[in-house]
């Protein structure tokens, strides 16, 4: 908890970072999508509140586990007990492992999109792209230039690759057929708006044709609660830690 | 048959010398139907104890305090009495011994505590200057705060200084093994000592198969509350009664167990005495923090009622209609909120031949509420325990607003079934057409509280009307119905002060020493006249220069008007549904749902 899953979500649907409040069980959004809907659950990090992991991860088609780049121990805590609530998610679920609060040790976050003026928000979304692609190929690159400048940094990105690594153990998936760890693992700051709008556009593209597939083939045979909801869409969970 | 008090205290006022006059008036016949033919039946009694002069103090309530507290006091050996002096405590050095007589004996008998107690509280804060700002560095602090100041929050207050001890009320919780769970104001781990010293006093009490109940001070009361393995304390320069301060004391435990639930804060305890409760409320200090401001601002915590939003009878009967049409199995009760009162209540038919939805219930789901609005666009799911109705069960609470932007008409719906969000959710989705189609929004939007000016009576400045006569046999909901306050109590200041004053007012008519059933009080800058019968509880404030015969005169007034509207003031019969074709299954249903609050994460934990 703590790691600023509610602020993630906060940028990317109303463009604005503020101050927010402990996560109280959780909540629920719907994010138009083209003609679609996407629901997204933002969830409670506190453990009071893990009683109801099963239920927001049942049926989920892409789950985001956030720690914070600060707190060695928010990425150990994703492994140690937030993993498991993601049980009930759909099988080939894919997973997201996402660093916030990059601002903190990364100069290039701290470099604000302007996100919430329209003009030239595409602009800077490509760009956005740009940093990541060419960013994760080469993972040492920024967080070990920078370690030095900015003490705070406890998370690099090879940890979060490591750990990726292992989820897919955990679900028992195989590596060469699952999505590579560096498409998998992003850093962002909700504060600047860093890399937030690539994270959430980045899982709706990779999750949107799976869920379309199946329900074609499941047309006729069940009725989900995303087609009563209109337009269909993929349930989303996002998990995240201390 | 009528027992009659009647006292006059000239008091002193701090520079003007204004004269105020303190009337106390103990009807046992409640039956008159109006307050001249009570009042005609009066005779004047001295009270010579009660009368006090204090040159020094800044109101006359001081005074009036001073009356009441040796009352409270006298409940044999329990209570510690602490008179060691605070130093710049107060600002304004007092003489202790000119206000409170009558508690020589009283802390004669208790000199060897009251050393205790005052050397113990000493050395706490001799500790404290070591320990400073220590939880500063917390790591659960939120990132960014430490930039903008503006976030700063209570919890960073340094407690050595001397603004932290001015603070008007502090709270805290304690577990029984002394570790600190809760406060008000400053950080827990910079107060750890003061809870250690907190914790010795009880249980230095306890070693004498004794309870301590309070401590008073000359600024302050010191109230105590134990609750299964939590100790509560309020520390209050607020003049409010000792039994007012234990209720708001049960206020706060009632939002832990909301949030907790009492069967597993027992058996958390059970199993390791020493586990520190804030691993798993953290996060919710904010929670409390909100109650604890509501507490003090809003009356319905003092009144134990709810306020509704006034409506015509026919919008609240529609809006009723709406939420009775749209249930799902396993749905309790639907409430419907605007700008924080309540607009409609309807509950699942079982569980109104059960038990009842009691106000303290409700305060805190309407707490909870305001404390999950930062982000206000989402579908809130969430357990909470309605402590009144079950302290052991977790009811699930979707909240999700049907006016956004704007966020004022809330719509909560409560089942007992950890999996119902969807289909609740769908529920929502059938109320918020029903409403489109019956353009309710806009006529809700319209529904407002009511300007005093509205009842017609001159010299009326406020009042809060509690009936006890609401239709009973549906087991209605605790009400009150009170005015906007306005001119001249617009500013905080001035709502608080007349807010003090019917503090003040309600704690005289519940004394448990000496009730009374009519208090008509001039006080400084306004005339209170408060009520109590069978029938209803009224306090009411007038401009201070009406008469008494006015004052009467403008009541029976003000009861006709309620009388009036009472049904746009008051839910009058509230609606219900039936959910489920077995009746076993609501409410019992959520006390099975017992055995899945262990599911909720705690037992891991140990």
């Amino acid at each position: 908890m703590n790691v600023g899953k509610t602020s993630l979500l906060h940028r990317y649907m109303d463009r604005t970072f503020k101050d927010t409040i402990s996560t109280v069980g959780g909540a629920f959004f719907l994010k138009q999508w083209g003609p679609y809907h996407i629901s997204i659950w933002d969830t409670a990090g506190r453990e009071q509140f893990h009683g109801l992991g099963s239920m927001y991860c049942r049926g989920a088609a892409a789950v985001i586990l956030t720690y914070d780049v600060t707190s060695w121990q928010s990425l150990a805590e994703l492994e140690e007990r937030f993993l498991s609530l993601t049980d009930t998610a759909h099988h080939d679920c894919i997973y997201a492992i996402v660093g916030n609060k990059a601002d903190l040790t990364d100069t290039n976050a701290q470099l604000a999109q302007d996100s919430d003026g329209h003009s030239g928000d595409s602009d800077s979304l490509e760009r956005t792209d740009e940093q990541v692609l060419s960013a994760c190929p080469t993972p040492p690159a920024s967080p070990v230039s920078l370690s030095g400048l900015m003490p705070h940094k406890q998370v690099t990105h090879e940890d979060a690759v490591a750990l990726y690594g292992r989820i897919l153990r955990y679900k028992g998936l195989e590596e060469t057929s699952s999505l590579p760890a560096e498409k998998m693992c992003f850093e962002t700051s909700a504060k600047t708006g860093y890399n937030v709008d690539t994270l959430f556009e980045t899982l709706f593209d990779l999750v949107l044709p799976s869920i379309l597939r199946k329900r074609n083939e499941n047309q006729g045979c069940t009725v989900n609660l995303e087609d009563s909801r209109g337009g269909g869409g993929s349930k989303r969970s996002r998990s995240g830690c201390c | 048959m009528l027992s009659l008090h009647r006292d006059w205290d000239d008091i002193m006022e701090k520079e003007d010398h204004q004269q105020g006059e303190e009337q106390e008036v103990k009807i046992c016949d409640s039956s008159s139907e109006t307050l001249a033919t009570s009042l005609s039946l009066l005779g004047n009694h001295m009270f010579p104890d009660s009368v006090q002069r204090n040159d020094s103090s800044d109101s006359q309530l001081s005074d009036l305090a001073a009356a009441v507290e040796p009352c409270l006091k006298s409940e044999p050996s329990d209570h510690v009495t602490r008179r060691e002096n605070e130093g710049p405590e107060n600002g304004v050095p007092t003489q202790p011994a000119d206000t409170e007589p009558e508690d020589a004996d009283v802390e004669n008998e208790q000199s060897d505590s009251g050393d205790f107690v005052a050397e113990m509280l000493a050395k706490a804060k001799l500790e404290e200057q070591g320990i400073g700002l220590k939880g500063r560095s917390s790591p659960l602090l939120e990132a960014g705060n430490d930039e903008s100041p503006a976030l700063m929050s209570h919890r960073d207050e340094d407690v050595t200084a001397e603004s932290w001890r001015q603070h008007r009320k502090h709270v805290f919780v304690l577990s029984e093994a002394g570790k600190p769970i809760y406060s008000r104001y400053g950080s827990e781990e910079a107060l750890s000592s003061t809870m250690g010293v907190m914790m010795a006093l009880v249980s230095f009490v306890q070693s004498g198969d004794n309870v301590i109940r309070s401590v008073y001070s000359d600024g302050h009361t010191v109230v105590f509350l134990q609750k299964g393995p939590l100790v509560l304390v309020c520390v209050s320069s607020s003049r409010q009664s000792e039994q007012q301060l234990r209720g708001e004391l049960l206020y706060v435990y009632y939002q832990i167990i909301s949030m907790l639930t009492q069967a597993s804060i027992s058996r958390i305890f059970e199993h390791k005495k020493n586990y520190d409760l804030r691993r798993l409320l953290a996060g919710s200090e904010k929670i409390l923090d909100g109650l604890l401001n509501l507490v003090d601002s809003d009356p319905s915590f003092l009144l134990a009622a709810v306020h509704c939003l006034p409506l015509t009878c026919s919008l609240r009967d529609s809006l009723s209609q709406i939420l009775q049409k749209a249930i799902t199995p396993n749905l309790v009760f639907s409430i419907l909120i605007a700008k924080n009162q309540l607009l409609t209540i309807v509950q699942e038919k079982t569980v109104i031949e059960d038990t009842r939805l009691e106000p303290a219930d409700v305060h805190l789901l309407l707490n909870l509420i305001g404390a999950s609005s930062a982000f206000q666009a989402g579908e809130i799911w969430t357990p909470i325990c309605l402590p009144l109705f079950n302290p052991d069960c977790y009811f699930y609470a979707y909240i999700s607003y049907l006016d956004p932007p704007d966020c004022t008409v809330c719509l909560l719906l409560l089942s007992t079934d950890k999996e119902a969000f969807y289909a609740v959710a769908e529920c929502k989705r059938k109320i918020e057409e029903a409403m489109v189609t019956q353009k309710s929004l806009s006529l809700i939007a319209k529904a407002q509280s009511y300007s005093v000016s509205q009842v017609g009576v001159s010299d009326l400045r406020h009042f809060m009307y509690k009936p006890f006569d609401v239709p009973d046999h549906y087991r209605q909901l605790s009400q009150f119905t009170s005015p906007e306050m306005e001119a001249p109590y617009s500013s905080e200041e001035e709502k608080m002060r007349l807010l003090d004053l019917y503090r003040y007012m309600h704690s005289r008519i519940h004394s448990t020493s000496r009730p009374l059933k009519l208090i008509y009080h001039v006080a400084e800058r306004e005339t209170l006249l408060a009520w109590v019968t069978s029938k209803f509880e009224l306090y009411t404030c007038f401009s201070p220069l009406v008469t008494k015969a006015c004052a009467i005169t403008a009541i029976t007034k003000l009861l006709r008007w309620i009388k009036k509207e009472e049904d746009r003031l008051f839910i009058r019969y509230p609606a219900k549904y039936s959910t489920t074709p077995n009746p076993s299954k609501s409410s019992r249903g959520a006390k099975s749902d017992q055995q899945d609050s262990t599911d909720n994460g705690f037992l891991s934990l140990l």
